[in-house]
């Protein structure tokens, strides 16, 4: 079966101060239909440079990225939105909620983007609230919802349309301990009752405790364990558990 | 559609000091433009109209050589039949009254004295009946007397009565060159004096009965017949019948517009809204640096959301269109609350009666009236929406043009 996402030897390098900075280096990596993948590593390993990639915001400076098949590399920048609009969803560390905008209209907007009917609009919007139990907050702007709410209101948002592909960059970081576990729970549900791929970028140990998969980066480079458990702070012998954990890298340790 | 424009609605209330700030710009701008403009307004519907009812008509007709060649002799190029030709026209639909004249020049004397004039001999009646109102500072009008008698009277302007040394009751000669190209005189007793408004018109004008001017002329012929209408709004329309008219009776005719005679109109005209042009001008300038600077501050405050409403597929289309729906909303807005202001505004002088100075070549101080002009209205809402629209191009156009991972990184 052909993998939503597969990239082949993806780089990403930026020219800052007449010097190249590679941000991304030979990243090769399929995502399956309906996994819940996380992507690890320290701080300017490359792991929001890959969502950016993956979710089509950015392009790569080598290799190519296919999702369901097409190669996104070879789209214009019109083509980029109108897949973004229909197959991705995003979830930021931030929230990033329109402020002036109700959690219903936030919600509502990418289905605005897709011209839905009023009533369609109406009655997906409601369902998306109902799956990340806040329909009753339904009508409140951002800035009266909590921390929790917000990013409940954006994984709302990142599913109402339907995407194959939700990306979520750092989307517990910004929570407390019970918020961050809440929302873990809600996106692995939404994963399992929806079959909607989930990729996230993380630090949060109770995350990755809940992927499939951990894909693990250092430097740009898809990495081994024991290393990023150094990186981490973590004992070796804790990176190892977590390779044990993450098939399908390319570890140094295995 | 509606909902973008709710969220633009929205965004520009976002930091409701700022676009109060701005809508105070904007409503300044177009109360100033209505104010002026509806000033400028009642200035030129008063002039328009007192320049039709000091005697030049709606319509002036006039024998179509007046306008091809020159006059030998005085009323060499005027009308014959004149009466034929006003029972002809006042047939015509919305003309209120016709009015023949001669206009000639001469020398008027006093015995010890003389200074050129400028005559308008005119059939008294027919001027009142079409509602002509010579301004009478001194005695009375000219009275109208049966065809063929001899009235001797004339109507001085004040200048020239000065000049004169002459007031109601007194006599004066005028000569004139005949038709025929002799020198004629008669004596004739001043029964008022008037005031066109105009010092330099003062100093030269004086009017007479048309009988008067043709026994000194020796001619039954007009220079022109002036027609009067029930509204100046009706005069192309008249004006087309009567072209019809005449071209289907074969008669060599002209007719004249007001428009096309009123000079001094045309100047004013021309130079008030010159004025009201510079006005517009320093309006769009003052709107566009003033919310320019605001709109920019606006998208440079919403990159991270600019960013995030890219990466959701937005196309940049629409967030360029947002932008300008923006200062089309504040433009709207700002245009409304000018409509307001500017109207109280302009309620609130009218009620208060101010005057101003004379303006130069006038001797009538000017009442400062503002009228309410829907036209202009619309016209300045229109102007300084566009302006909006006009200034919030540029940050449009940066917000739709940002790269969306540098917008969402942005802090």
């Amino acid at each position: 079966m052909e993998p939503l996402v597969r990239l082949r030897d993806v780089g990403r390098r930026y020219a800052m101060d007449h010097t190249d900075v590679v941000a991304l280096d030979d990243i090769s990596l399929e995502i399956q239909r309906g996994e819940f993948l996380a992507v690890a590593g320290p701080s300017g390993s490359g792991k929001s440079t890959l969502l950016h990639l993956i979710g089509c915001v950015d392009r790569p400076t080598s290799g190519s990225i296919h999702i369901q098949g097409a190669d996104i590399t070879k789209l214009d920048a019109a083509a980029l939105a109108g897949l973004r609009r229909s197959k991705i969803g995003f979830v930021f560390q931030t929230f990033n909620l329109i402020p002036v905008l109700t959690a219903f209209e936030n919600v509502e907007f990418p289905l605005l983007l897709q011209k839905e009917t009023a009533a369609e609009r109406r009655r997906r919007v409601l369902e998306a609230l109902e799956s990340v139990g806040l329909s009753n907050r339904a009508y409140h702007r951002p800035d009266l919802l909590s921390g929790g709410e917000r990013q409940r209101v954006a994984v709302a948002r990142a599913i109402v349309h339907r995407p194959a592909l939700v990306l979520a960059d750092e989307a517990t970081a910004n929570l407390d301990t019970h918020n961050a576990t809440q929302l873990i729970e809600l996106m692995r549900q939404l994963n399992r009752d929806l079959g909607v791929t989930f990729l996230f970028s993380t630090h949060d140990q109770r995350l990755l405790d809940r992927a499939d998969r951990v894909v693990w980066l250092c430097d740009g480079r898809l990495s081994g364990a024991p290393y990023l458990a150094g990186e981490l702070g973590l004992p070796v012998a804790a990176g190892k558990a977590i390779a044990a954990h993450s098939p399908g890298f390319r570890s140094s340790a295995s | 559609m509606t909902k973008f424009l709710l969220l633009a609605f929205r965004n520009v209330f976002r930091n409701r000091r700022r676009t109060l700030m701005t809508l105070i710009v904007v409503a300044g701008g177009v109360a100033a433009l209505l104010l002026s403009g509806g000033f400028f307004a009642f200035l030129f519907r008063n002039l328009r109209e007192n320049t039709i009812r000091n005697g030049l008509g709606h319509l002036q007709i006039y024998n179509a050589s007046y306008f091809a060649r020159d006059e030998k002799h005085v009323l060499d190029n005027g009308l014959d039949d004149v009466r034929r030709l006003q029972s002809s026209v006042q047939g015509a639909a919305h003309v209120r009254g016709t009015a023949a004249r001669v206009e000639f020049n001469g020398l008027v004397s006093n015995g010890d004295k003389s200074s050129p004039f400028l005559a308008t001999a005119v059939d008294p009646e027919a001027e009142q009946r079409m509602g002509f109102e010579l301004r009478i500072t001194a005695g009375r009008d000219l009275k109208s007397e049966p065809p063929g008698a001899s009235t001797n009277q004339a109507l001085i302007a004040q200048g020239l009565a000065h000049t004169m040394h002459v007031g109601p009751g007194d006599g004066l000669t005028l000569l004139a060159v005949t038709a025929d190209g002799a020198l004629n005189g008669i004596d004739v007793n001043i029964v008022g004096l008037y005031t066109t408004g105009i010092e330099e018109q003062d100093q030269r004008q004086l009017r007479l009965t048309l009988q008067d001017a043709q026994r000194l002329l020796q001619s039954n012929r007009v220079t022109k017949l002036v027609v009067g209408l029930d509204a100046t709004d009706h005069t192309d329309a008249v004006y087309s019948a009567l072209l019809d008219k005449f071209k289907s009776e074969k008669r060599d005719i002209a007719i004249r517009k007001w428009i096309d005679l009123a000079t001094f109109y045309n100047q004013v005209h021309t130079l008030f809204s010159g004025i009201f042009a510079f006005t517009g001008v320093l309006v769009f300038f003052m709107v566009v640096m003033s919310s320019a600077n605001t709109l920019m501050m606006a998208m440079f405050e919403r990159i991270r959301e600019i960013g995030t409403m890219l990466a959701m597929g937005t196309p940049r289309a629409w967030i360029t269109g947002l932008f300008v729906m923006e200062g089309v909303v504040t433009g709207a807005l700002g245009a409304g609350l000018g409509v307001v202001l500017g109207g109280v505004a302009g309620a609130l002088f009218n009620s208060a009666n101010v005057k101003l100075p004379p303006p130069p070549t006038s001797n009538t101080p000017l009442l400062f009236h503002v009228l309410q002009v829907p036209a202009l209205t619309v016209g300045a809402s229109l102007l300084v929406i566009a302006t909006l629209a006009l200034a919030s191009i540029t940050p449009a156009m940066r917000a739709a043009r940002l790269r969306i991972v540098e917008s969402l990184a942005h802090i």
